[in-house]
């Protein structure tokens, strides 16, 4: 029943370490590194192979910002589901700790991380794919990474918000990896899928800023991007917002009823 | 056959365990079917609709290796988690004959995937499912999950004595679909693909099974090397097992989680 | 049947976190014992004297480091399949079988291990089952086991096969004390049925009142060996004194350790008193002396007392430890 990444298991240690199990540098290497290089490289030659974008660069774009998202929802929802598996978030909701404070902290790491990640995707895309951006336009595409890699550690509060409760939270961070790569234009452009799931990509996090970024790439100024941009902040917002309710609503609930310790 | 039976048991209990696991769910039906619907998508997008059989067949194997891979080496960290780990090496059989039911269950499970593919393709992408050679496509399915699961024996003998095997399963997913051309042909990439490939069960399976639906190549010479690979492939985990299992009883390395 | 000669293993481990130093732990340091046909033999110790490894190099799971060790004539890491068809093992906890499956599924598939298969199996499985107790439970999944049922499922488990020596590993562990009555129980009618048991245990009344011989094990040596009544007898002539204080301090400790006629003296912390008990031969009155080297401390209660086995046990097992 192990997988991969996705199922952060292995452990079995007590230590808050145990929850960043990863950064040690034989686990951290495949998983957070590895695995965005391979994934970029399949789809870079899926897309030649059936020709769905307009070169190699649409797909180096989609998969080296998604991966960072890959790695902030992942992580995002291991942090806060974690020290539920744990039995951490007792003691931690039992300490007088500023909550917004404790669960915007929670964030930094993973964020930094997911820029690690991103950056090093786009690595691999000029590194192996000859991907040649032009080098006026790298500041513009930072930016759009960091809005981006915001909004998916936004997403992955939510995520880890709704773990808390539920038994299934590996299982939902999965299948959140999985539709993010269908609906949010990483590899299939959102004019080719059917109304619905583009409607659903417009209201997740990397959308816009994948859109942005592939601008930004192809030469764009970052003023054309800006209400892209901007869009991407606006659900980051409403992702970190919604998050937060939920984690002090479960808090309430916990109290009220002690679901917290229900696993 | 004592040997035979116990393949057999084994295989239907572990068969039998993966099945009621989310896991199973995930693996070899979610994960297979979006992955198929944004293959599907891209080959629209690309103005390829002839080739949707391909990615269903494709994205079907993908995830009949998606489930060895992950299941194998999920097996032992499963087993050694459970506290069973122990109890299976101190049995008497040979641990070979010991594993082997386990890896041949995480590829018989997986085998779902592909029906699952070429389900979700017929129903909702409207792909004829004729297939060129029925009687080949038959023999050609199950020596592809039979390779595959010998394969994962071989991975599963040397994830033994390595506790962080998980992380290694994390990186062996994409790469092997590039490198078995299960998506795209091997022709777009480097040279040096190609012999690698050789060694890998999962191209042959691939082969095998698109050949025998789509009619464009031979089908019994993949599916004979879906024997030999086989066959090398269990001769190398019995290698394996005789030295881990030895260092394993050496280092203390079973009982920990 | 079981024969373990000058018996070490140690660990290699590492320690800290930034710079890995190797850390050698020696956690069995020449154990030399023999059990014979029939016999119920136990090894008593604390936690972390080294029962559980010496076990484990006795069922093969583990190469001992240096020493050698025989069951049933066959050498456990040469011979390893032949000790292991003729072996049952048995684990104390609540790992060591499959959650989502039935006890009845568990089961079977041991069964087929160890090559118990057909018709044969289904009888021998109710066999088992009705002799654990657990008849009619066998459909349910284990993860609703209680721990008492899950170790008697281990149990049944360790039998299938019918082995000739059974090794039980804290078979008691965590299960409460009605339960763990009717498992010793059972072990007993192991014994009478003709098998050759080894169980290690840290419950001193367990060993005293199953088993036939008794090796007490601490800091991976054997301290002393011998049947249960031979063990009691070590400390048949001595008394222990039990001195309630408050607030001692080590140089009076060391005061009475150092009067004429003391043995051993060992201190317990026990909420805000401490509890001082001093052993010396019997026939010394010693009490006056006591209560004089303890003179800067708060005195409660003082009993003289007979000794018992657990303070043989103690006396053996810390001495053993240092």
């Amino acid at each position: 029943m192990s997988t991969n990444l996705r199922v952060f298991f292995v452990g079995g240690l007590i230590s808050y370490r145990a929850l960043f199990n990863w950064i040690r540098l034989y686990i951290y290497i495949p998983t957070m590194l590895g695995s965005p290089l391979f994934q970029i490289v399949f789809f870079t030659y899926l897309g030649r192979y059936s020709h769905a974008g307009n070169g190699d660069a649409f797909f180096i774009v989609g998969n080296a910002v998604q991966v960072c998202g890959m790695s902030c929802v992942y992580g995002m929802t291991m942090a806060v589901a974690n020290e539920r598996w744990f039995g951490t978030l007792g003691p931690l909701l039992a300490s007088p700790a500023n909550r917004l404070a404790v669960f915007l902290g929670r964030g930094v790491p993973v964020f930094a991380n997911g820029l690690i990640v991103s950056a090093f995707g786009f690595g691999v895309g000029v590194v192996l794919l000859h991907f040649r951006p032009p080098v006026h336009s790298l500041p513009a595409l930072a930016l759009c990474v960091c809005i981006t890699t915001v909004s998916c550690t936004a997403f992955g509060m939510v995520l880890g918000s709704i773990g808390l409760r539920s038994k299934d939270f590996f299982f939902v961070a999965n299948l959140a990896y999985f539709l993010m790569l269908l609906f949010c234009g990483v590899n299939i452009p959102l004019s080719v899928l059917p109304g619905w799931m583009s409607v659903i990509g417009r209201c997740l996090p990397l959308t816009h800023g994948i859109e942005a970024a592939r601008q930004i790439a192809a030469g764009g100024a970052l003023g054309d991007v800006s209400g892209l941009l901007w869009t991407e902040l606006g659900i980051a917002a409403a992702y970190a917002a919604a998050g937060y309710v939920f984690f002090r609503a479960l808090e309430y609930a916990s109290r009220r009823s002690a679901v917290l310790d229900a696993f | 056959m004592k040997v035979a039976r116990l393949i057999w048991v084994g295989t239907r209990f572990r068969a039998r365990e993966l099945m009621v696991s989310r896991w199973f769910l995930l693996l070899c039906v979610l994960q297979p079917v979006i992955f198929a619907t944004i293959a599907f998508y891209m080959f629209k997008a690309g103005g390829r609709p002839g080739t949707l059989l391909y990615a269903a067949l494709g994205t079907g194997m993908a995830g009949i290796w998606s489930s060895t891979l992950f299941g194998s080496g999920g097996a032992l960290q499963w087993n050694r988690w459970q506290g069973t780990l122990e109890l299976l090496v101190a049995s008497p059989p040979p641990f070979l004959v010991v594993l082997l039911p386990l890896t041949l269950a995480t590829s018989v499970t997986g085998a779902y995937s592909l029906f699952a593919t070429l389900f979700w393709g017929r129903v909702f992408f409207g792909i004829p499912l004729h297939f060129a050679h029925g009687l080949a496509f038959a023999v050609a399915v199950p020596a592809a999950v039979f390779s595959l699961g010998l394969m994962g024996l071989l991975m599963a003998s040397s994830f033994i004595l390595y506790r962080h095997a998980n992380a290694l399963s994390n990186l062996l997913e994409y790469p092997v679909w590039i490198a078995t051309g299960l998506l795209f042909p091997l022709s777009l990439l480097p040279n040096w693909v190609g012999p690698v490939s050789w060694l890998l069960a999962p191209r042959w399976g691939i082969d095998a099974i698109r050949h025998a639906a789509l009619g464009d190549g031979a089908v019994w010479f993949p599916i004979g090397m879906c024997a030999v690979t086989g066959g090398a492939y269990v001769v190398l985990a019995a290698a394996f097992l005789r030295i881990f299992e030895r260092a394993a009883r050496a280092n203390a390395t079973l009982a920990l989680t | 049947m079981i024969e373990a000669i000058e018996l070490r293993r140690t660990y290699r481990t590492t320690t800290g976190i930034l710079r890995r130093r190797p850390l050698e732990v020696e956690a069995v340091r020449g154990i030399s014992f023999d059990v014979a046909e029939g016999e119920l033999f136990g090894l008593l110790g604390p936690n972390g004297a080294g029962k559980t490894t010496t076990i484990k190099m006795l069922i093969t799971l583990l190469l001992p480091t240096a020493g050698e060790a025989r069951v049933l004539g066959y050498d456990v890491v040469r011979d390893a399949r032949e000790v292991r068809k003729r072996i049952g093992y048995v684990f104390g906890g609540d790992r060591g079988l499959y959650e989502r499956l039935s006890g009845l599924d568990n089961l079977k598939y041991f069964a087929e291990l160890y090559g118990v298969s057909g018709k044969a199996q289904r009888v021998r499985i109710e066999e088992v089952l009705e002799l654990v107790g657990l008849t009619g439970r066998e459909g349910e999944r284990v993860e609703g086991y209680s721990r008492g049922m899950r170790q008697r499922l281990h149990i049944a488990r360790g039998i299938l096969h019918d082995p000739q020596v059974v090794f039980l590993d804290e078979p008691t562990i965590g299960v409460d004390p009605v339960g763990a009555r009717a498992l010793r129980s059972m072990i007993a009618g192991l014994v009478e049925a003709g098998k050759t048991v080894l169980l290690t245990t840290h419950y001193m009344f367990e060993a005293d009142s199953l088993c036939d011989r008794i090796a007490v094990i601490a800091g991976g040596r054997i301290v002393a060996e011998g049947t249960p009544s031979a063990l009691k007898g070590r400390v048949a002539d001595q008394t222990v004194v039990e001195v309630e204080v408050f607030g001692i301090e080590e140089h009076d400790v060391t005061r009475v350790r150092d009067l004429r006629g003391v043995t051993a003296v060992s201190v317990e912390e026990r909420d805000q008193a401490q509890l001082l008990t001093i052993r010396s031969p019997r026939g010394l009155e010693l009490t006056q002396d006591i209560r004089a080297s303890l003179d800067g401390a708060r005195i409660g209660r003082i009993v003289a007392r007979e000794p018992t086995l657990e303070d043989a046990y103690v006396a053996l097992v810390t001495e053993g430890a240092e």
